[in-house]
């Protein structure tokens, strides 16, 4: 199960944290390495990180304004839905 | 033998195709069609190539009989185009890339366009025409590159024939541009519109201000009808790209004229440039709109002829652009170009072709 949290840091930013457990390490190396690459678009005001540890990946974000880190999440959300799909259709047939 | 799979999605239409040294193995496409009077937004047709983009990978790979195993590599369009659209296609060849163990390489989108448009016509060392919705570019390739002898200073010609589309809200199913097509052909009067050549450079943001203001006010009054703007607004573009066209075959002194892109579909224009074409006695090369709208397979193909020579993307480098120029960094290296031997494939449209005459 995946979790998150949200707060606001020393310096009054917005933060929030996301943690998306995979099958295998393996999986969750190949969803960072797809989901690295692009960058955010350059609105300003926040900035994403994404990293893995096991099986784990794990997103955090700092933004300036709600609005900026609701988008960015959002998105963050659909793309990695895309990626699981992909390996869910795709990545099965080359580990039988 | 090289199989190389590629996706394609910077504007509204998602398309995966594979080729396998110079043959078309398989190349389905969807198309996202606004209502009329509507353009597609970047968010939205984003959301439809991530509904539809696996459902085409798998039609793909079926079409071609073909198991992921039986990939060399994976090519994708890195840019340029729209950002969203851009990125959702990225992420599934970057994540098949990665599960099936391939190279991934980033395809420049404009090069897919030529190197199909070569493949299929077997033009040798033509003049490029690349007129779509996005892009307007006359290319040559010269000394190992391509290099870009005039293009528009604004908005590319189909964005111009889309958003005229858009004013007299015609459908967009197929394509607004199909659709001016046949309306132009019952056009019965020439409406005067500027004609805009800048040196070996178009523009055309505004005629397309120019004939929206026009649109209201001639049809409302009845002064003309739809059709004649139609038919009015493609004799004064085309006539522009053929005379740019022109300008560029006598600098480099070509006799072969290619065009690509969705605009490359159009009739009139084939037609137009055919007879400049016939005047100087050159060869005029076009495809038909299974490759000459955007599609999968071009992306493989341009993708191949990157992989033949060893340039492939690593995954950090895989960053999609939404600009990216058809120029020295975005060459495919050691193009065999004035060398090969290529035989016209199915789905050229050999227009005025010199031997039968």
């Amino acid at each position: 199960m995946a979790s998150s949290m949200g707060a606001r840091n020393s310096v009054g930013q917005l933060q929030f944290t996301l943690e998306v457990p995979f099958p295998s390490q393996r999986e969750a190396s190949i969803a960072v390495q797809s989901l690295i690459p692009d960058c955010e678009p350059r609105k300003g005001g926040i900035t994403k990180t994404l990293s893995v540890s096991a099986n784990i990946l794990s997103v955090k974000w700092t933004a300036e304004e709600a609005r900026i880190l609701r988008v960015s999440v959002g998105s963050f959300l659909d793309h990695l839905a895309l990626v699981m799909e992909t390996m869910d259709a795709f990545g099965r047939i080359v580990q039988q | 033998m090289t199989v190389v799979i590629g996706f394609e999605g910077s504007a509204n239409k998602i398309g995966i195709g594979i080729v396998r040294d110079g043959e078309v193995l398989s190349n389905p496409r969807r198309t996202y069609i606004t209502p009329p009077g509507q353009g597609f937004l970047p968010s939205e047709t984003a959301k439809h190539h991530r509904g539809a983009i696996l459902t085409v990978l798998r039609e793909a790979l079926d079409e071609a009989g073909l198991k992921p195993a039986d990939i060399d590599c994976v090519a994708f369009t890195k840019g340029p185009g729209m950002g969203a659209p851009l990125v959702t296609v990225a992420l599934v060849a970057r994540t098949v890339a990665q599960l099936w163990g391939k190279p991934l390489v980033g395809v420049n989108h404009c090069i897919g366009h030529i190197e199909m448009g070569r493949l299929i016509t077997g033009a040798n060392n033509p003049t490029v025409l690349y007129v779509s919705g996005g892009n307007t570019q006359v290319i040559a390739y010269s000394e190992r590159r391509y290099r870009i002898f005039g293009e528009t200073i604004d908005i590319a010609v189909g964005n111009c024939l889309d958003r005229f589309a858009r004013v007299i809200k015609i459908s967009n199913d197929p394509s607004p541009g199909y659709n001016i097509e046949q309306m132009a052909k019952k056009g019965k009067q020439y409406v005067e519109l500027p004609y805009t050549v800048k040196g070996m450079d178009v523009s055309f943001s505004g005629i397309l201000s120019y004939i929206e203001e026009a649109a209201h006010k001639m049809l409302s009054s009845g002064q003309c009808t739809a059709e004649d703007l139609c038919f009015s607004l493609q004799e004064t573009v085309f006539s522009m790209l053929v005379e740019i066209t022109e300008r560029a075959m006598a600098h480099c002194g070509s006799q072969e004229v290619l065009i690509v892109g969705g605009v490359g579909c159009n009739l009139r224009l084939q037609e137009m440039m055919g007879v400049m074409c016939e005047e100087r006695g050159a060869r005029l090369f076009a495809t038909d709109e299974r490759f000459c709208i955007d599609n999968g397979a071009m992306i493989a193909q341009a993708g191949w002829e990157m992989f033949r020579v060893g340039q492939t993307t690593e995954l950090s480098d895989s960053w999609i652009t939404q600009r990216y120029r058809t120029s020295p960094h975005s060459a495919v290296k050691n193009v065999h170009w004035p060398d090969q031997e290529h035989l016209p494939g199915d789905g050229c449209v050999c227009v005025n072709n010199q031997e039968g005459t």
